[in-house]
């Protein structure tokens, strides 16, 4: 019955868990923070708050959430960049 | 908390062929799959009163549920049932595990559609890792272009009803089948697609193992009496394999008869008897596995199982603890508290604005005027008529205001108000307060406080 080897799961590489994980979850904390932004604020009244700006509320609302998922992303990218890169503790002092 | 087993460790990006196997679980994991994605794909299209039953409308920054409409003051009914959702989530992972993960997580039903699509263009487990390994012949490209064909069409459906909740789906429908789709809803549609093809399609267990939060901090819920799968170990050990008719026991081994299928049909790819494992999102594909074989070898069922850390310790366990309790209160008063403040919701709501130009007029007579800008919502779905009055300063009035306003069902009236004062009445600020009445039903009343300025005396 035994014909296929032990498959395990993926293993993926660290690179990739760092930049898959840091998009995925400020994909996930932008979607909130839109929500809660264009809760309170609307695009349109946003827009209108400048003379040379008139933005529709489906661009306003895309926009805003595209930046902050870079903003978001920005901010976990360069944590998980520190946290990966940061010297390791010398042995001695581990225990 | 176990890891994969070292021989995998160092080996690079392997595909996992999850086999295919009936029974109990199966069952309930296909007919949540059914019903969670009939829902999906079924609630755009259902109509109440005439309109859309569940629409996001977001260009009128509205929500439409059922016969309630949501506005964006509302919002605090929003952040209350997240709120709600979360705490469930804890509640029943506390209680039973992993079941949101295994049966209800949108990752795990669109994965479960997909694999159907591959296991009918591709075939079985075996099949499929035959025809991976081949070369490119006519009926592997046959297969392989179904496949795509059929996981393409799927996600452009899932995108286009995904962007049907936010746009009226009827006359999107009409535009698709016109081409003549716009940009944005264009956009957002491929983009749900694209990340349902990519994520049901190729990531599949990935998206759990690496990407989902949930799953990393799931096991901070557990305790000891939680529901999880779980292989006896007591009673497997020592595996081995053997004939059929042979008295194991007698051999020396345990129930476990070392086939594997446990671990073949894991989508996570991980083997269950090595404990307890992050990787594992209890969709109990292994007990089904397991069972079948035990029926097989007429050995009792339940060598894999539901179970929990106590019960494999012939500990007692306890289902009424301390951190159920605080959950289940918290998620009952919480529940209890949403739905009171719904239904005692006022469909009305006043938003006064101070005139910023000037402080105040003063006008023959000795009268002072202030002027406000006024925005009334009709927040019901009917047309209604509206009284408004002020008071807070002694012979207080208003100019230019009808005596009934009539505001169209789920619309914005901006009203501009002159309101007036006697001077001796009128120095400095003073408080006032408007109030506005349905005149059909007093119960339904909103007021606002704003500042009345008048000279200096």
């Amino acid at each position: 019955m035994v014909s296929e080897e032990y498959q395990g799961a993926q293993q993926w590489s660290r690179n990739k868990q760092a930049v898959f994980t840091v998009a995925w979850i400020s994909f996930l904390i932008a979607a909130v923070g839109t929500m809660v932004f264009f809760a309170f604020f609307d695009p349109v009244a946003l827009g209108s708050l400048y003379d040379d700006v008139e933005i529709s509320r489906d661009a306003g609302y895309a926009t805003g959430f595209f930046f902050f998922w870079v903003l978001c992303a920005i901010c976990s990218g360069i944590t998980a960049y520190l946290v990966r890169t940061a010297p390791k503790r010398d042995r001695k002092h581990r225990q | 908390m176990n890891s994969t087993p070292g021989a995998s460790l160092f080996e690079s990006a392997k595909k996992i062929y999850p086999r295919e196997i009936g029974g109990r679980f199966d069952k309930l994991s296909k007919l949540a799959t059914v019903v969670l994605l009939g829902l999906f794909y079924a609630v755009p299209w259902l109509l109440w009163d005439d309109r859309q039953a569940v629409l996001f409308d977001l260009p009128a920054r509205k929500f439409h549920l059922l016969g309630l409409t949501l506005w964006p003051q509302d919002f605090p009914y929003l952040a209350l049932l997240l709120i709600i959702a979360a705490l469930s989530l804890f509640f029943f992972t506390a209680l039973a595990g992993r079941l949101w993960c295994g049966f209800a997580c949108p990752q795990t039903v669109w994965t479960e559609a997909f694999v159907w699509m591959e296991q009918f263009t591709e075939g079985t487990r075996s099949q499929r890792m035959k025809l991976d390994k081949a070369p490119w012949t006519l009926s592997k490209f046959r297969k392989k272009a179904g496949k795509q064909f059929l996981w393409i069409t799927f996600s452009l459906w899932t995108g286009f009803t995904f962007v049907g909740y936010f746009t009226p789906v009827r006359e999107l429908g009409a535009d698709i089948v016109a081409l003549n789709v716009g940009g944005w809803t264009l956009f957002w549609g491929l983009f749900y697609g694209f990340a349902t093809y990519g994520n049901a399609g190729y990531m599949r267990e990935q998206v759990c193992i690496y990407m989902c939060p949930y799953a990393r901090f799931q096991s901070a819920m557990f305790d000891k009496d939680t529901l999880i799968i779980s292989y006896d170990e007591k009673r497997g050990e020592p595996r081995g394999s053997r004939q059929r008719s042979a008295d194991h026991k007698e051999a020396g081994l345990g129930d476990c008869i070392d086939c594997h299928l446990c671990v073949q049909v894991c989508p996570t790819g991980i083997d269950i008897r090595e404990g307890l494992q992050y990787e594992c999102i209890a969709c109990a594909a292994c007990i089904d596995a397991c069972d079948s074989i035990m029926d097989k070898m007429n050995y009792p069922r339940g060598l894999v199982r539901y179970t929990t850390e106590h019960s494999l310790q012939n500990k007692g366990t306890r289902v009424l603890r301390p951190r159920m309790l605080v959950y289940g209160t918290l998620l009952l008063v919480l529940t209890v508290s949403l739905a009171i403040s719904m239904a005692t919701r006022t469909p009305l709501r006043i938003d006064v604005m101070r005139d910023r130009n000037s402080l105040f007029r003063e006008l023959p007579n000795n009268v002072v005027e202030n002027i406000y800008t006024l925005k009334l919502i009709n927040q019901s779905e009917i047309p209604r008529s509206f009284a408004l009055t002020v008071d807070g300063v002694a012979g207080i009035s208003l100019d230019g205001v009808d005596d009934e306003i009539t505001i169209a069902g789920g619309e914005v009236l901006t009203l501009p108000v002159r309101v007036r004062a006697a001077r001796d009445s009128a120095n400095g600020i003073a408080t006032i307060n408007f109030v506005v009445t349905a005149t059909d039903d007093a119960s339904v009343t909103a007021a606002q406080d704003s500042r009345f300025i008048g000279p200096t005396p």
